[in-house]
């Protein structure tokens, strides 16, 4: 889901291109980018219908979250929030409370067996603080009444361009391939206060498993 | 004793009497460096597949992409066409196009006859065409969508401002590997189209074939280029990696008819020269066949200050709006015909539900002249419902301008319909004008009976049908300060505060008035000792 068509807008000077630093490293909008929902169609009603598959008939396959209760879903979340919202385009804002119902009836309809939701936003652990459901485990950008910081501004296009939460979590996941056996635990160490400002919040507490022993693979592969 | 046992195996050859429709594939590139200061590269790339589009089930196919076979099976399909584009072809400057296409997003399909339920296999197929393309053609449905008379059968007309460029990808052989993303959004004007269709097998016409075209058309700047001497590595970032194995026909075509004027060289030389005689225009190609190992092509212009007189094409078109102030505007549709002779023109507008347009202000003007349409059709919207469908059909003078002109009222939507960005504005889409022409120059388009780039070489005709898009409009529509009601809230919240709570302590104690007491504390004991003494 992407609302803000920022690789194709003809008023980027790299066409077809964002990338993750001003020296531009890595190329995050890859040829392999696939994006399902754009523009006006980003709305919370519809990231709800999304993860709790009530979406209305002659859906494509490729609009619909097709798990199971063997899957292990991955929820990546980031943009302007606050204590207890995140803000959807720039008029309407799901709620931790919203978030919470939303992967409680996934949970209720067999449609994961575990989650990984991140979230990189201000006051990002109020959004996971709700959750009730079992097998979650959620990693916040900053606690409550933190800011999360962005990295560094790019001059060619005057905007900051990555988050700081996201900049170090990308770096780290630069090294990991379908063969890696680093551990779900030292992803959450990823971003320590000294680089991220804000302190990285994490809830394990829904999670059955140590996520020392959690192989990263199985949320994160490509 | 030891028995060597011998095992004999029967192997079955199970005889597939499968016999495989037989399919083509064949991958050409056009490029063609216009008057200007631009230069238009189109791919095309035609599979032509000899089954009956009415019995086959799509279930078996070697070339044809089977995920767009299902698709036209499922809805009932007989012909459709998906364009996506970004930028504004200028007719005026460059000529016509191969395969027009509106800005924006564009589907117009027409659905078999048995079809039972157009309106619903409309929308279900605009969902399903959103899933394959990775483009927001989900909002496309009978709220946006006309059936026009003439200008073509059943046509939805969508207007999305941003093409998603997610589904391009690279790293395929063949032409395509010049489709590298970066290279794509680099330019003036980009736009990829589907086109399917049943079409004759041969030409007595028994039975039919499925055809399906598929195109990217580029046009790059100079000025983005830096420099007028092209290449394919400037253009598309490669060179051409090899022929697709799976092609019939891999080439590439380099128009040199402006060489005449603008001579350049190209380098490696053409394998071929082709010379196109086509509606009394000739023009010359450069051909190259594409081989099984690397190709670069680079063409290299002669130091030359000559400025080539750019001649407009026989018919073009614009649009804009008029009027000032949030009330009342109007639609200006423009024609310009160039040509010697009247040309019958049809004007199709698809105006959305919110712009209401006012029939009787429709005014059809050549050069100040009132110009009596030959015949009008018109279904007015229902908001909400069904857009306001206009179609006209004109007589246009040689050598004329003629202005359609048609007054709207500007209107409040309901405060959940406006989109986020609400100031952005609201799109209204192209215009689209049809017609056929008696010449050829400047036209590029394949003809009808035709589907590649050399279909159109010496394909003299009676007639080329040309439809020209206009660009989009966007209109501002009466936007409410979205942040009234938290400002109203706000406010009242804090007037009420302050004024309620002084007056619901005035309005509800009870004031009485008690006497003054100054004694002293000794003279009220004295007091009440005496009253007590006295009992």
């Amino acid at each position: 889901m992407i609302a803000d068509d920022m690789a194709c807008n003809p008023r980027n000077p790299r066409p077809a291109t964002v990338f993750n630093n001003a020296n531009q490293h890595i190329n995050v909008y890859g040829d392999d980018v696939e994006v399902d929902y754009r523009g006006y169609e980003v709305t919370v009603e519809n990231f709800v219908r999304l993860l709790t598959g009530r979406l209305p008939p002659g859906t494509p396959r490729s609009k619909q979250l097709l798990t199971d209760e063997g899957s292990n879903v991955l929820v990546y979340l980031t943009g302007h929030g606050g204590d207890g919202f995140l803000k959807f385009q720039d008029s309407e804002e799901i709620t931790s409370q919203e978030m919470a119902d939303a992967l409680e009836q996934m949970w209720q309809k067999q449609r994961y067996h575990e989650t990984f939701f991140m979230i990189d936003t201000c006051q990002a652990a109020s959004m996971y603080e709700r959750f009730y459901s079992p097998n979650i485990l959620a990693v916040g950008s900053s606690l409550v009444g933190e800011d999360s910081l962005s990295h560094h501004v790019d001059p060619a296009i005057g905007v900051y361009i990555i988050d700081r939460y996201t900049y170090y979590a990308l770096d780290f996941l630069e090294n990991v391939d379908p063969q890696s056996n680093k551990s779900m635990g030292e992803f959450l160490q990823v971003c320590p206060k000294s680089v991220c400002i804000s302190t990285v919040g994490v809830r394990r507490d829904l999670f059955r498993r140590n996520p020392d022993h959690v192989p990263i693979t199985d949320f994160l592969v490509q | 004793m030891q028995f060597l046992t011998c095992a004999t195996y029967l192997i079955f050859y199970v005889n597939s009497v499968l016999t495989y429709n037989s399919d083509t594939f064949t991958e050409e590139l056009l490029i063609k460096p216009l008057y200007s200061e631009q230069i238009y590269a189109h791919f095309q790339f035609t599979t032509k597949w000899d089954v009956d589009p009415n019995t086959e089930t799509f279930n078996h196919s070697r070339i044809f992409p089977r995920a767009l076979g299902e698709i036209v099976k499922r809805y009932n399909v007989q012909e459709l066409h998906v364009s996506l584009t970004g930028g504004l072809w200028r007719y005026d400057s460059w000529g016509y196009p191969v395969t027009d296409a509106a800005p924006g997003a564009e589907v117009w399909a027409w659905f078999k006859t048995d079809t039972k339920d157009v309106n619903k296999n409309w929308k279900l197929l605009a969902n399903s065409l959103s899933g394959l393309l990775c483009a927001s053609l989900n909002f496309v449905d009978t709220s946006n969508s006309v059936s026009p008379e003439f200008s073509f059968k059943p046509t939805g007309v969508t207007d999305s401002p941003n093409v998603n460029s997610s589904y391009l990808s690279s790293g395929v052989s063949g032409l395509a590997s010049l489709l590298n993303s970066g290279y794509i959004h680099n330019t003036r004007y980009h736009s990829v189209a589907l086109h399917l269709r049943p079409v004759c097998r041969d030409e007595t016409c028994q039975s039919l074939s499925l055809e399906l075209q598929q195109s990217v058309s580029l046009v790059y700047d100079y000025l983005i280029l830096g420099t007028k001497n092209w290449s394919l590595r400037k253009l598309f970032g490669q060179g051409v990696t090899r022929n697709c194995i799976l092609a019939s026909r891999s080439e590439i075509y380099v128009d040199t008819t402006t060489s005449s004027t603008h001579s350049f060289e190209l380098s490696p030389p053409p394998d071929d020269v082709v010379t196109s005689i086509r509606g009394g225009h000739v023009s010359t190609f450069g051909k190259y066949n594409v081989p099984n190992y690397f190709l670069h092509i680079s063409a290299k212009y002669e130091e030359s200050q000559k400025l080539a007189v750019v001649s407009p094409p026989s018919l073009y078109a614009s649009q804009y709006l008029t009027g000032y102030g949030q009330e009342r505007g109007g639609i200006v549709t423009k024609l310009y015909n160039n040509h010697w002779d009247n040309l019958n023109v049809v004007v199709l507008q698809n105006i959305p539900w919110y712009v209401p347009i006012y029939l009787h202000t429709l005014k059809v003007t050549t050069d100040g002249v009132n110009n009596e349409p030959i015949t009008l059709r018109y279904i007015p919207g229902i908001q909400r419902e069904r857009p306001y469908y206009l179609e006209i059909l004109l007589k246009l003078p040689p050598k004329s301008a003629t202005a359609v002109s048609i007054d709207f009222d500007y209107v409040f939507l309901k405060w959940q319909e406006y989109p986020p960005d609400a100031n952005h504005g609201f799109y209204i889409g192209s215009a689209i004008i049809s017609s056929h022409l008696t010449l050829a120059r400047n036209y590029t388009g394949l003809p009808q009976d035709g589907s590649t780039i050399t279909d159109s070489f010496n394909a003299s005709r009676s007639g080329y049908l040309v439809q020209v898009r206009t660009e989009n409009m966007v209109i501002t529509l009466p936007t409410p300060d979205f942040s009234m009601p938290y400002n109203v809230i706000c406010l009242a919240c804090t007037v009420v505060a302050l004024a309620f709570g002084p007056l619901h302590n005035i309005t509800t104690r009870r004031l009485v008035l008690k006497p003054k007491n100054n004694e002293k504390l000794l003279f009220r004991l004295k007091r009440k000792l005496t009253e007590f003494l006295k009992k």
